[in-house]
């Protein structure tokens, strides 16, 4: 299945990319697909046990589980105020 | 969102007007009118800051917001709020944030007002990076 990935802030520029779509195995978790992008893109590792995680648009948990062309977000602590 | 009052969730890149903003949630039953405003301050953690800019996952920080809204309508039966954040680059003295509560009494207003601007420190899908004369850093720690 495909899934969309949305990296925002300093996530966004330690990976180096915005959007990103994956092609995953179906019931894939967010801990699953965090792992899979940590080995391209070794920058995530600075954000372990820090980060947030929204399916489509809601705050999920990492072993949340993940459907066909839903968007996964990406998200550092907030700071916004 | 639920309940009768009106709530409005502004996201934008211009500056805020105040006084359209309080405008827009006084009505004749209410008493109270309580506003907070986050600025941008000049020095953060003992560096001069030369400006901010704030990055916004916007359809999510819309609903959050409008989650906050609800939940505060609910808790204190507020009659109308607003929330209007900025995104983009801001400049020392603006500001970032305003956050306007009406409702018949003070007590609501005040207690409403701040439950929405915890709520956006802790929840909501913003984030602002510091630029001074010497770099930038995203900020990521709880103040």
């Amino acid at each position: 299945m495909k899934i969309k990935i949305k990296a925002f802030a300093a996530v966004k520029e330690a990976c180096g990319f915005e959007d990103k779509e994956l092609t995953v195995s179906e019931g894939i978790s967010v801990e699953k697909i965090l792992l899979e992008l940590k080995k391209c893109h070794p920058g995530l590792k600075e954000f372990d046990g820090t980060l947030l995680f929204a399916i489509n648009e809601e705050y999920c948990d990492q072993d949340s589980v993940l459907s066909d062309e839903d968007t996964l977000a990406i998200l550092p602590p907030v700071s916004g105020g | 969102m639920i309940g009768s009052g009106m709530k409005k969730i502004i996201l934008q890149n211009e500056p805020i007007d105040m006084a359209q903003m309080l405008h827009e949630v006084e009505s004749d039953s209410d008493g109270a009118v309580v506003s907070f405003v986050g600025k941008v301050r000049k020095n953060s953690r003992g560096k001069n800051v030369l400006h901010l800019e704030y990055e916004a996952y916007r359809e999510m920080a819309r609903k959050e917001l409008a989650k906050a809204a609800d939940e505060a309508e609910e808790k204190w039966g507020i009659s109308n709020c607003l929330v209007a954040h900025r995104f983009g680059r801001i400049e020392v003295g603006e500001a970032s944030i305003i956050i306007a509560v009406s409702s018949p009494h003070r007590h609501e207003a005040f207690l409403a007002a701040q439950y929405l601007i915890d709520t956006v420190k802790k929840k909501v899908p913003i984030w602002k990076k510091e630029y001074y004369s010497d770099g930038s850093s995203w900020i990521n720690d709880k103040e």
